[in-house]
């Protein structure tokens, strides 16, 4: 690629992402949305867990024994900021293009001489703004309302555990997006595996309740890693060094996503092209 | 009037039977119906549930509610949840769908009045979330270890009680999602509140002291507790008596309260013809 091509790239990029955070602004709704889910959602399962402990010490030391810290709601919180932040990931790519579909703009957009990467990621840049906005939220209630002290340095911290994840997130929103340009509809799919990261990653629980089979399962999806670690930087103060077998096995996951995820994009587009089936829905 | 009334109702039906003649052509929705609750609330919560156990067993559930069955308490959780899906997603969020499609306006200009239609999705609505409930409910006790007692039938009355409050709560969602052009978050955040603060997923008595008499003017509190007491053995929230009481009493508000405020929305609607925008 030359050097005016991957400037132009860069700008194309920054123009979608611009273009979708003005979509975003018309729709007052969302921003409540955005406010509300990542304080309600994990609360609820705040007070489940509550209503799980009771008035029992043992109770809540199994609890600890488990998931290893005493910390239940920044445990909970942690776990379900994730899964929002994973559903934005996996709908964004493969939405932005169902969309384009819809709107009957897809095909025109597959000639402009972008790089697919702007088509594909360009919509989704907005999203980012929405995903440190929850962390934000997230991480006030967990300091505000139950107390859960953050450093700077676990913070920071669990940024570098956020970007190492960002490959292997992003490759399976791009390979979302493969299924949308080979069969149009993508919301049964995305329902099945947020159900699958919902069962298997713990977001709710320490994944050593599963059985071990299910364990296997839970070992083999990025999304275990990313909560696994965010909880242990932040609430058992693990240092980067403690995190460096889990993190590489979740950068080499991301790795092999995103390489699965050129091809079969490459596939599926050089398909519809073929087919004529870039426009149908 | 009893004529009127009749053909109404004959409407009603036919609506319902419409909307479950819709629903049978997309089998894997219909399997939705049963999969979503399993993994997006009762999965994770069993899981989290594991999380507390004391030598296999829900010591501090027990404490606070009476029964040491994790799994019974949380499928029988999901029956009055369905219920209240029913009503905010099948009968209210529906106009939102017909909207879209284009098809409310002609719709509404039928001599079957709007109410019945709604009352129409409201049926279909029900006769789905029982099904799922009833497919769950085994699954709970098939593969899961709930142990649900035959008690449960003694409740089942409290459930049609609670379906007609969840009619009336559904005519006063709809009424909103008339009014709101963007409805999704309202219906979304309302339901989850509605459900979650009934105690769908836990014991009203751990909801902070200033949530917890919301808890006690929702039908489906004393719904889902009765379900409980009489198919689990839990310690009731109040004297049952008072709880049958209250449900009859709130079925009676809701219903009245949810059909005046669709009507006045509808007329409003009508009077400034804005049916047919969103």
């Amino acid at each position: 690629m030359s050097l005016p091509s991957l400037a132009a790239d860069v700008r194309a990029f920054g123009a979608a992402a611009l273009k979708e955070w003005r979509l975003l602004r018309r729709y007052p709704t969302l921003f409540v949305g955005f406010l509300f889910w990542p304080i309600a959602l994990p609360l609820a399962y705040v007070f489940q867990a509550r209503g799980y402990a009771g008035d029992s010490a043992a109770a809540l030391d199994a609890f600890a024994a488990r998931s290893g810290t005493t910390e239940v709601a920044g445990f909970l919180f942690l776990g379900w900021a994730a899964y929002m932040w994973i559903s934005m990931i996996l709908w964004g790519p493969g939405t932005a293009l169902r969309t384009e579909q819809v709107r009957g703009s897809l095909e025109a957009l597959f000639m402009t001489p972008v790089s697919r990467l702007v088509i594909l990621f360009g919509p989704v840049v907005s999203q980012v703004v929405w995903a440190i906005w929850m962390f934000g939220i997230v991480a006030a209630t967990m300091a505000l309302v139950f107390g859960v002290e953050i450093a700077l340095a676990s913070a920071l911290r669990a940024l570098v555990v956020i970007g190492v994840a960002v490959p292997a997130l992003y490759g399976l929103g791009a390979l979302f997006a493969a299924v949308v340009l080979r069969y149009g509809e993508v919301s049964a799919l995305v329902q099945g595996v947020r159900g699958l990261f919902t069962v298997f990653c713990g977001m709710s629980f320490p994944i050593v309740v599963l059985p071990e089979w299910g364990r296997a399962v839970a070992l083999a999806l990025p999304p275990t890693y990313l909560i696994g670690d965010l909880r242990r930087v932040l609430l058992s103060g693990a240092s980067l060094a403690e995190l460096v077998p889990s993190l590489a096995i979740l950068l080499g996951l991301g790795l092999l996503i995103c390489g699965m995820a050129v091809v079969a994009f490459r596939r599926t587009e050089r398909y519809a092209r073929r087919g004529g089936s870039l426009a149908q829905y | 009037m009893a004529a009127i009334d009749a053909a109404e109702l004959r409407a009603a039906v036919a609506v319902a039977r419409k909307e479950l003649r819709v629903a049978r052509r997309y089998p894997l929705q219909l399997v939705n119906e049963v999969l979503q609750p399993l993994y997006q609330f009762l999965l994770p919560s069993l899981l989290l549930g594991a999380t507390f156990l004391v030598g296999g067993r829900a010591i501090g559930l027990e404490s606070v509610t009476g029964t040491a069955d994790l799994a019974g308490y949380l499928f029988l959780g999901t029956v009055v949840g369905g219920l209240v899906s029913a009503a905010f997603w099948e009968m209210a969020f529906g106009l939102k769908r017909e909207m879209d499609a284009g098809t409310l306006e002609p719709t509404w200009l039928t001599p079957t009045r709007p109410d019945t239609v709604v009352l129409g999705r409201a049926l279909s609505g029900l006769v789905i979330a029982g099904g799922a409930s009833a497919v769950l409910v085994c699954i709970g006790l098939a593969l899961f270890g709930a142990t649900v007692g035959q008690g449960l039938l003694l409740a089942l009355p409290a459930l049609a009680i609670a379906a007609v409050s969840m009619i009336g709560v559904g005519y006063l969602v709809a009424s909103a999602v008339l009014l709101i052009r963007e409805p999704n978050f309202f219906v979304d955040a309302t339901n989850f509140l509605f459900a979650v603060v009934s105690g769908v997923a836990f014991p009203v008595l751990v909801l902070p002291a200033l949530v917890q008499p919301i808890a006690y003017l929702l039908p489906t509190t004393y719904a889902v507790d009765l379900l409980r007491v009489y198919a689990l053995g839990t310690r009731p929230l109040l004297d049952p008596a008072l709880e049958w009481g209250a449900l009859v009493v709130l079925a009676g508000l809701t219903i009245w309260i949810g059909r005046v405020a669709f009507r006045r929305t509808e007329r409003r609607m009508r009077v400034r013809g804005t049916l047919g925008q969103h």
